[in-house]
């Protein structure tokens, strides 16, 4: 009797005591024999992290804790991005429309699907992007996993649908063999593949321009580049404002002053439906910027000297102008000589090792 | 006997394991008014005393050192920095717990960061570190506040951007007395710390934004005009019991 009640007592303590999140696989290496719930954060014998060091003056990435990075998940994350397979006919990759030579975005100003239908925005960059808060030009999804689930099923971009995807990619040895590898699955799922995906984008990291090497002290720039540099970071340029930091971007939204009302595209406003948001767009990062032409969220501008063109002008008036674009009418005012030196700065931010890496 | 010990403490056990005792537990609020009204934010319904019309679009701002002091002269750092984004309503509070048992007499904060902390990559991990950056040719650091908006015929916008100009420090110490005495019995308290925004443009320095011209970031007179006002007025401290 007094057994028993022990026991019961016991089962008490077990259901009410604290649950503890980890991974619950005895056969993972991160096996945690305390934890009650399985995360999904299991990682397997046959993998090798990947560290991702932080970059200086960057802050830590934010990994997903149930998606941690590994050397073997990567690959199979470089493979796919490089794959036709996801789309419905097989004619496009990811890097179809992601041009590692163009900071993975596209050189055309509409990236054209494998119906060729045509979207209208320009392709956004992988640059950096482990650190965006939010994806695509109107922000409409928080995770790089989530971001890529999109692209496939698009019927202006892959046309295809994730079941077909999950049939041909189970249909091949290969990948069947990587997956299950990586991520201990018998069958291959649309959740591992983005997955997967999203590892080898955050592995997209650029920090070694002639800016950064410059922030080490090991080269100088030149006199028009400093200059720039000054027009810059000052009220004079105010591009800091929103493509402040090491990042080169705030991860906020923000309407430029491109167009009066009403906005073909009201960017933001079309996600959050208040109209406060209309006109406003992700603000991306300046990095490898004299790669990633052509310019703004409709590629409408094709050189950098363009873009500099508009903000000198002030912009156009809305409603959603941000505060610090109302220099309507008056512009920067900007001499010729200082619009170059800006133009130069913004090619110091170049990184000839993120643009050429074969890696 | 020893069973009934086991049970005892498998009970007790059991049931604080996840639960604290009760204490009391301080709330810090920060609000912000417009002549005394709360802020309503894209609405051009507020006037300057140099009897400009505004909105406010925008406003972001780091409090630091928020410390309380009881009546013995001691006291505790209750938040390093905290930051406040109107667009945000998770920044607007913030909870400390286990307020030891005290007389408390007053509460003093920072406005913005002084020179110890307002240093480029400082809080790179801190959500403010994108937007809130200064750049470093020009003292670097962080903003202490960002106020945006349009002004008059709304084809004018202003920033109050105050930071540390050229590396000097424009932050300021604010002291409010209180009477706050803690103790078990007490439970849950809050204090609210209120902005009122118009108050940054009045007394002693009259300020209008059609005199910012391109900004006011390399403009130390006016910086130190902000502080001024900013010491003299623009916050004040309610405690709630």
């Amino acid at each position: 009797m007094k057994k028993q009640l022990v026991y019961l007592l016991l089962g008490t303590v077990l259901l009410f005591s604290c649950k503890k999140e980890g991974c619950t696989d005895p056969i993972a290496i991160n096996y945690n024999p305390e934890a009650d719930i399985n995360n999904g954060s299991c990682n397997y014998f046959s993998t090798t992290p990947f560290i991702i060091e932080t970059p200086y003056g960057f802050p830590d990435m934010n990994i997903p804790s149930n998606n941690p990075m590994t050397v073997e998940g990567v690959a199979i994350g470089k493979k796919l991005f490089n794959d036709p397979i996801l789309s419905f006919d097989n004619s496009q990759s990811c890097s179809s429309c992601h041009l590692q030579t163009a900071g993975f975005s596209d050189t055309n100003q509409f990236s054209t699907g494998i119906d060729g239908l045509v979207g209208n925005r320009n392709a956004s960059t992988i640059i950096n992007a482990g650190w965006n808060s939010s994806n695509f030009w109107d922000g409409r999804t928080t995770t790089l996993e989530e971001q890529a689930f999109e692209p496939v099923v698009n019927p202006i971009e892959m046309h295809n649908t994730w079941l077909n995807v999950e049939n041909s990619l189970n249909n091949s040895e290969q990948y069947k063999q990587l997956f299950k590898d990586v991520f201990n699955i018998e069958y291959i799922d649309s959740t591992h593949v983005v997955m997967a995906i999203a590892q080898f984008e955050r592995t997209l990291i650029s920090v070694n321009s002639k800016f950064d090497k410059y922030l080490k002290g090991e080269v100088q720039l030149t006199h028009e580049e400093l200059n720039g540099y000054a027009i810059f970071n000052s009220e004079r340029g105010d591009c800091f404002h929103c493509h402040g930091t090491q990042m080169f971007m705030d991860n906020l939204f923000h309407n430029n002053g491109l167009d009066p009302e009403p906005f073909t595209d009201n960017g933001l406003g079309e996600i959050t439906d208040n109209s406060l948001d209309n006109g406003k767009f992700k603000t991306p990062t300046l990095r490898n910027i004299e790669f990633t032409s052509p310019y703004m969220h409709d590629g409408r501008f094709s050189t950098l000297e363009e873009v500099v063109e508009h903000y000198d002008s002030g912009g156009v008036y809305s409603s959603t102008i941000d505060p610090l674009m109302k220099k309507l009418g008056v512009g920067l005012q900007l001499t010729n000589q200082e619009k170059e030196e800006l133009v130069a700065f913004l090619k110091t931010l170049s990184d000839m090792d993120f643009i050429n890496n074969v890696e | 006997m020893k069973n009934i010990l086991l049970i005892t403490s498998l009970i007790a056990f059991t049931f604080f394991s996840c639960e604290k005792p009760t204490q009391t537990d301080l709330t810090i609020n920060f609000t912000q008014t417009v002549d005394g009204s709360d802020l309503t934010t894209n609405s051009m319904i507020y006037t300057n005393e140099a009897g400009e019309d505004y909105d406010v679009q925008t406003l972001k701002y780091l409090i630091s050192d928020i410390t309380l002091h009881d009546e013995n002269g001691d006291n505790i750092l209750i938040e390093e920095v905290h930051f406040i984004d109107i667009s945000d309503e998770s920044t607007f509070s913030f909870a400390y717990n286990d307020v030891p048992n005290n007389n408390y007499t007053s509460i003093s904060f920072v406005m913005g960061l002084d020179t110890t902390k307002n240093i480029s990559n400082k809080y790179v991990n801190e959500d403010f570190h994108l937007e809130m950056f200064w750049p470093e040719t020009n003292g670097g650091g962080y903003h202490y506040m960002k106020l945006e908006g349009d002004f008059n015929d709304s084809l004018s916008g202003y920033g109050t951007h105050t930071g540390g100009t050229m590396g000097g420090d424009y932050s300021f110490n604010d002291i409010k007395d209180v009477s706050l005495t803690v103790d078990d019995d007490l439970g849950n308290v809050s204090i609210d710390i209120n902005m009122e925004i118009n108050n940054w443009y009045k007394t002693p320095n009259q300020i209008e934004f059609s005199s910012y011209g391109m900004g006011i970031m390399m403009n130390m007179p006016m910086q130190m005009d902000l502080k001024q006002n900013g010491m003299t007025d623009v916050f004040s401290v309610s405690v709630n019991k």
